[in-house]
């Protein structure tokens, strides 16, 4: 068949796809997102004794495979159904929807985690003992100094974090999840045309690329806030973002 | 007690960093239009014990007493969070790197305080930052960030962003010390205006003409202690320590 006829046949189930990715992807980004400017606090700011359970979170989900992980979430908490039924959890973990959110969001939690810590190290030192010495009280000096700074240097790196789980996300058509890999596959079954998965790669590519596009723009308007003029964009491409 | 000029009184401040001792027992006390030089060689601990009056360090032991009222202070922490962050706030202090915030324009910089700690509205703070600038002789660059400027010119926007908390006293850390030769006239005739309109100030500084034609006490640290205090007339004519007679030859 016509790679364009194979497009025209199934867009729908393409673009439902596409929905999920992007839903999976972005809600898990998103709660991740929520949870990482606190514990990035805790990983910088207590004491080696209180940070320990955090600290091996963070190496269970940087140093196990994230297929593994949404294997234990997802045929795991099947083992403990009586037990997540008294506790009235059941309801989470029965649909794969939220097992495979849950796990990304467990995932992309602990690398925005370091991710932002490395920010709130890179903030100037200076600049922070100047709120301090101004009369801000700890919290106004995290929200008005601290945090600024942090996220403009972590910037990039989160982004480039985004785009990793997008890709990652594909994992949860394993689960019987029907996201853009999901569909695809289902597709070809159908039709064994396998031009059905270069389209997939196509509709991946401008998910990154617009995802790219507008974080960079998010970009130079931060390092505008820092500099009052805006820098030129350098055109280093990061392979990281398109090819992997 | 304490005399209605007192602002600040540090009583017996001592200070260590591990075994190190930095200070070991000052004792100073500031007047409303006092002016006071804290010289000394590197290492002296003079830099620690500004820091000390406004508990960005912690005292190891001493008392500090602002407005009359003591800062209580137990196992290196401070008692009352909040009793720190009002005195802060009443003691402006200006560094020697002059950490302004560099993602906030210069008008943003002054502003910052009233706005968020004094909690003043926009346009009051507005207003008295714009007056502060064109004091300081940048009215031109409200709306610039604090990269776009020289050194002299962010350490002028950083004394204005002290004054605009309308403090009871200054600190100045080494406020010319990170400038080029030629920037240092520029500030140093800012802070001496300063002086002049009887604003009370303890400066961190090794410009001896400064603390000679502007102060109103010199204190000089020598290891930690208080070696000689006072006037500064007479004690850069005639010192009385083998210590100052030496930082002066040297310094001079």
């Amino acid at each position: 068949m016509n790679p364009l006829d194979i497009l025209l046949q199934y867009w729908p189930r393409l673009l439902d796809g596409t929905v999920m990715t992007l839903k999976l992807t972005l809600l898990g980004a998103m709660i991740a997102a929520l949870a990482a400017p606190g514990l990035a606090l805790v990983r910088t700011q207590a004491s080696p004794w209180a940070q320990a359970p955090l600290r091996l979170y963070i190496s269970f989900m940087r140093g196990t495979p994230l297929l593994a992980q949404l294997f234990l979430v997802f045929y795991g908490s099947g083992q403990f159904r009586p037990m997540l039924q008294d506790l009235g959890l059941w309801w989470l973990f029965r649909d794969p929807f939220n097992c495979a959110l849950l796990a990304f969001a467990l995932n992309s939690t602990a690398y925005q985690t370091e991710i932002l810590r490395g920010g709130i190290m890179g903030a100037p030192h200076g600049e922070i003992e100047a709120a301090r010495a101004i009369g801000m009280s700890q919290f106004q000096t995290l929200r008005r100094v601290t945090f600024p700074h942090a996220y403009r240097i972590a910037w990039p790196a989160l982004g480039n974090e985004v785009i990793l789980l997008m890709k990652a996300s594909a994992l949860a058509s394993v689960i019987t999840l029907f996201d853009l890999l999901g569909r695809t596959r289902q597709i070809f079954s159908r039709s064994f045309d396998f031009s059905v998965y270069l389209w997939a790669a196509v509709i991946y590519l401008c998910l990154t690329a617009a995802f790219v596009f507008v974080w960079r723009q998010a970009e130079l308007r931060l390092s505008k806030q820092f500099t009052g003029r805006v820098l030129p964009v350098t055109p280093a491409p990061n392979p990281k973002e398109t090819t992997e | 007690m304490t005399q209605p000029d007192v602002i600040l009184r540090a009583e017996d401040i001592h200070k260590s960093f591990g075994n190190l001792e930095v200070l070991k027992g000052i004792s100073l006390e500031a007047r409303k239009h006092d002016v006071i030089s804290i010289l000394g060689s590197s290492g002296s601990g003079k830099s620690t014990f500004l820091r000390c009056l406004n508990f960005l360090e912690i005292p190891t032991s001493g008392r500090v007493t602002v407005h009359g009222e003591e800062v209580l202070v137990k196992n290196g922490r401070p008692q009352n969070v909040r009793h720190i962050e009002h005195i802060r706030a009443s003691l402006g202090m200006v560094f020697q790197q002059f950490n302004l915030w560099s993602h906030r324009t210069v008008l943003e910089n002054v502003m910052e305080g009233p706005v968020h700690v004094k909690r003043e509205s926009k346009a009051e703070a507005r207003d008295r930052a714009e007056t502060l600038l064109r004091g300081v002789g940048l009215e031109e660059r409200m709306q610039m960030y604090p990269s776009q400027l020289s050194g002299g010119q962010q350490q002028r926007v950083a004394i204005a962003r002290a004054l605009a908390m309308e403090p009871d006293a200054i600190l100045f850390d080494e406020p010319t010390s990170a400038l080029d030769p030629e920037l240092v006239g520029e500030v140093l005739k800012v802070m001496q205006s300063l002086a002049a309109e009887g604003t009370t100030m303890i400066v961190v500084t090794h410009e001896m003409g400064f603390a000679r034609e502007v102060s109103s006490e010199v204190v000089f640290l020598h290891q930690g202690r208080i070696a000689e205090q006072g006037p500064p007339d007479t004690m850069f004519t005639n010192p009385q320590t083998d210590e100052f007679r030496r930082f002066i030859a040297k310094v001079m």
